[in-house]
């Protein structure tokens, strides 16, 4: 196996205004062979992204780095600016998270491919446009003719990131970096792009450097695995022995916080990422871990290994896994009395969102094109009941929730204790509404970001009509201590929490009203692994605790198979499979529940195999989205 | 000129403040530009305000023997073509320019606003109601409107402030609704709306307070519009009337006697119009280099 790619004891420090410079990253030693994949694993704040700018060497200009990174034999760190650019696209391919920003909305998506070949390769245009077509052709675009002359709008998420592949791809460059190319996107789609990548890196017999937080996903699609904490590599080795057998500690919270049919309680790891300025002197994880020895305090340990992957772990060879998950997992809390009222009624529920005039003709004569968002929709919610929603963006599980918060308007009924919100005074309607909470995917864009924290936890409160400041602080503290947060963060801004805190933040809020029903939108998606598993706990208990009734609505089949008691899957604005929980995911009867359940790796067997392929495009069981 | 001063009325980043102030602001950095800008205000401020008390020659004194003097011991800036102490009179001249811009600049900012909100927070067919009625006062170019309306009668202090206030705001107005428009749809938002806010709350607690820095950068542009609008208008010979003047008004006797040469006469003058802007402006572009690291 050759390398393409090989980064020597790669080391990054940057400087914060005019601070002293931070290492962000120290001393990584990592391999991409040709024609493999090596997941660079880590939550956000670990550097790597920072040492996938490092290998481009587009890190900031005050950037401190050191280390030697060889592509095909050549120092890049030794090479010029100018020598630089030409590398950039011809031999190294980029991906990135986001393809629509890095996507330029002006110019057909042919040219902007086109575009990188004729650049590096100075051949014509007509040759550079042929060349756009067999790329669009060999990511998977259907019709890549017709594609050809399309704007980067004209494309869903996942045809983007296609897009963004055949750029990167445009002069068959020998490693490809993948920084995190499906985070924003649906697991089924995200499996998509994996499998063309995997397919691809043999086919080219291309390196991919594949950088991502979610280890689950790199399962079947990496050969090697390095893990990243804080700057420091923690555990690497092939993909087969790490999934095997991980050692560290860390590794082990990863895999274990990622939720897996019929688990009880997740793995969640406390604690925080220590901030780079004020990183323990010792092993980096040793606060957060549950096995750390006074050693783990004073000195980094030095790699080991016991045949199968290598770790820095002072413990990791006489540490039994089994033992360390268990370890890492915390009580749960204990039933309140249960009990099995109805908390919430659908009926017949429809919505039309009203698309804005397609012509200027018809903008004059006011004509609307209505779209059918959701049809025929019925359920009942029980109290203390997790209901799953579950379904691809654009299939309507979110409007659904905004439905029931009363955000939009719908025909069919919504009936909250009895009573239906349409026939509602308008008085009682408002109030009726606050039993119905919400807490959004996006923790930090949920709160006025110029509030402080206690204001936004109590201004439930305050529009509720509870009189004097002092008291509804004390209340703000009271919730924030029922999420797990100190009386301190009353104080501060939302900018200045991290995205795990800020979610726990929203769910107090959530709770100022004491509402019978929360809508949870996607209430971790946007959230590291270890964050997650923490929140979703979190969620679990206080439904224990109070009777709290649930609408988890969630792309992620597993975090809702963890949560839910029943599961109701939409697909085109229609609900295509409901039932309990375990007949959905085990005894399936429609074809799209099927394919979401097989997008995600842990519901089949847990054992790691070799990397197989998972379909890549199957476009028929899949409604077109209906906005 | 006119076009220049037309285009300041509605378009909040004119032709000045592309070019000059940007460059400046460039050259000085964020918080030079800052700081700057607000060393430049406090002197001209104080040079206006405390002024007179400091310089007590008379603006209206008429010297005979001395007119139309170039800079002298006595009269530190000349005398104009009726012997008056033109030191005194650009002192003077500041005082009654600010003493109208900046009131104006406030009516503008609470007329603006409240427009801007209302259109945004309101149902779309009202809103297009608004925006409409916007358009229409945008239509008419804003210096004719002013003129037209100061030949009608003679404008005192109290007349140019609603004059000039009441016909700047349309640009601040949208401004305002395009961006509470941004917001009011935000997760934050809906979340107060889920607790039982009403739409008056969300606009007082929300929306304004996350507009804030803008709001803040506008005000400052604001004032330096003002004054110039001001000073064009007095240039014209509508604004503060004689014996009273202001700086365009001493820019214009100085200009109808260039034959004369009277530099004295025209560069003071020129030069705190030109000051007064660039301070209002470096304030705007140094508060929205700083709001901008913060947002």
């Amino acid at each position: 196996m050759s390398a393409v790619l090989t980064l020597d004891r790669l080391s990054v420090a940057l400087k914060r205004g005019r601070g002293k410079p931070i290492a962000v990253l120290d001393d990584i030693n990592l391999t991409v062979n040709a024609g493999e994949m090596t997941a660079l694993v880590g939550e956000s704040g670990s550097g790597k992204t920072i040492a996938s700018l490092g290998v481009i060497r587009l890190l900031p200009r005050s950037a401190k780095v050191s280390g030697r990174v060889i592509l095909a034999g050549t120092d890049l760190t030794s090479l010029t600016e100018s020598e630089m650019r030409s590398v950039r696209g011809r031999d190294i391919g980029m991906v990135f998270q986001n393809p629509l920003s890095a996507l330029n909305p002006t110019t057909r998506v042919g040219n902007q491919i086109a575009e990188v070949y004729r650049l590096h390769t100075g051949e014509t245009d007509r040759a550079a446009r042929a060349r756009a077509l067999d790329l669009l052709g060999e990511v998977g675009i259907p019709e890549p003719a017709d594609r050809l002359d399309d704007y980067p709008h004209q494309f869903s998420g996942g045809m983007r990131q296609r897009v963004m592949i055949a750029m990167a791809l445009a002069c068959s460059p020998k490693l490809l970096i993948a920084d995190e190319p499906t985070t924003g996107l649906d697991l089924l789609v995200a499996r998509q792009i994996l499998a063309l990548l995997s397919r691809l890196r043999r086919e080219h017999r291309m390196g991919v450097l594949f950088i991502t937080h979610d280890l689950s996903i790199v399962e079947q699609h990496a050969d090697q695995v390095h893990v990243l904490y804080a700057g420091k590599s923690v555990e690497w080795g092939t993909a087969r022995s790490f999934f095997a057998q991980p050692r560290h500690p860390y590794s082990q919270a990863l895999l274990g916080a990622v939720p897996r049919l019929g688990q009880t309680r997740l793995a969640s790891i406390p604690g925080n990422l220590p901030d780079p300025e004020t990183r323990p002197p010792g092993c980096r994880f040793a606060p957060r871990c549950a096995f750390r020895e006074p050693a783990c305090e004073t000195a980094y340990p030095a790699p080991e290994t016991t045949g199968g992957t290598m770790f820095a772990c002072r413990r990791g060879r006489e540490i039994n896994p089994a033992a360390m998950l268990d370890a890492v997992l915390d009580d749960p809390a204990p039933i309140a009395a249960p009990s099995r009222g109805t908390a919430l009624e659908v009926t017949r529920l429809h919505v039309d969102y009203e698309r804005t005039a397609t012509s200027f003709f018809q903008g004059m004569i006011g004509r609307k094109d209505k779209m059918r968002a959701l049809s025929e929709i019925s359920f009942s919610l029980g109290q203390g009941e997790c209901l799953g929603i579950v379904g691809q963006s654009g299939s309507g599980k979110s409007t659904l929730g905004r439905a029931v918060l009363q955000m939009i308007p719908y025909q069919g009924h919504v009936i909250l204790n009895g009573e239906a919100f349409d026939t509602m005074p308008r008085q009682r309607r408002k109030r009726a509404r606050r039993s119905i909470q919400v807490v959004f995917q996006d923790p930090k864009e949920s709160m006025n970001p110029r509030m402080r924290i206690g204001d936004i936890v109590a201004e439930p409160l305050k529009l509720a009509g509870m009189r004097g400041q002092r008291a509804r602080m004390a209340q703000a503290a009271a919730l924030l201590d029922r999420v797990g947060l100190s009386e301190r963060m009353l104080n501060l801004f939302p900018g200045s929490v991290s995205g795990g805190q800020a979610q726990r933040i929203a769910i107090a809020r959530a709770l100022a009203t004491n509402p019978g029903i929360i809508v949870l939108d996607e209430p971790t998606s946007s959230l590291d692994v270890s964050t997650q598993a923490l929140l979703l706990n979190l969620l679990k208990d206080l439904a224990r605790q109070d009777g709290l009734s649930y609408m988890l609505i969630s792309h992620d089949i597993a975090a809702v198979s963890y949560m839910a008691d029943r599961i109701a899957v939409l697909n085109g604005g229609r609900m295509v499979e409901f039932g309990t929980a375990q007949d959905v995911l085990t005894r399936p009867t429609n074809a799209y529940t099927r394919e979401l359940i097989a997008a995600s790796p842990h519901f089949r067997t847990n054992q790691p195999g070799g990397p197989t392929e998972t379909m890549e495009f199957n476009p028929s069981t899949v409604q077109p989205s209906a906005v | 000129m006119s076009n220049a001063l037309g285009e300041t009325f509605h378009a909040p980043g004119g032709a000045l403040r592309r070019s000059a102030v940007e460059r400046a602001a460039n050259w000085l950095g964020d918080r030079g530009t800052l700081v700057t800008g607000l060393t430049l205000a406090a002197i001209i401020l104080l040079f206006s305000l405390i002024g007179p008390y400091l310089y007590t020659a008379s603006p209206y004194a008429i010297h005979g023997h001395h007119a139309l003097e170039a800079p002298s011991t006595a009269f530190p800036l000349g005398t104009d073509q009726i012997g008056r102490d033109e030191l005194a009179r650009l002192i003077a001249g500041g005082y009654a320019t600010l003493v109208v811009s900046i009131p104006a600049a406030i009516l503008t900012f609470l007329l603006g606003i409240t427009y801007g909100l209302a259109a945004a927070l309101s149902p779309s067919w009202f809103d297009k109601v608004l925006m409409r009625v916007l358009d229409a006062i945008l239509a008419l170019p804003g210096l004719v409107v002013l003129i037209f309306f100061s030949a009608l009668f003679t404008p005192g202090n109290l007349e140019l402030i609603l004059l000039l206030g009441l016909t700047s705001w349309p640009g601040l107005a949208r401004i305002v609704r395009n961006e509470a428009i941004a917001q009011r749809n935000r997760d934050f938002i809906l979340a107060t709306r889920q607790f039982g806010g009403g739409t008056w709350y969300i606009a007082r607690a929300h929306i304004l307070r996350v507009m804030a820095p803008i709001l803040v950068v506008n005000a400052t542009f604001l004032v330096g519009d003002s004054v110039l609008a001001l000073s064009g208008l007095s240039f014209l010979g509508l604004g503060v009337q004689p014996p009273y003047t202001s700086w365009g008004g001493l820019l214009q006797t100085g200009l109808n006697l260039i034959a004369l040469d009277p530099w004295w006469m025209i560069l003071p003058a020129g030069l705190m119009i030109f000051l007064s802007i660039m301070a209002a402006n470096l304030i705007g572009q140094g508060l929205l280099a700083r709001f901008g690291a913060a947002r």
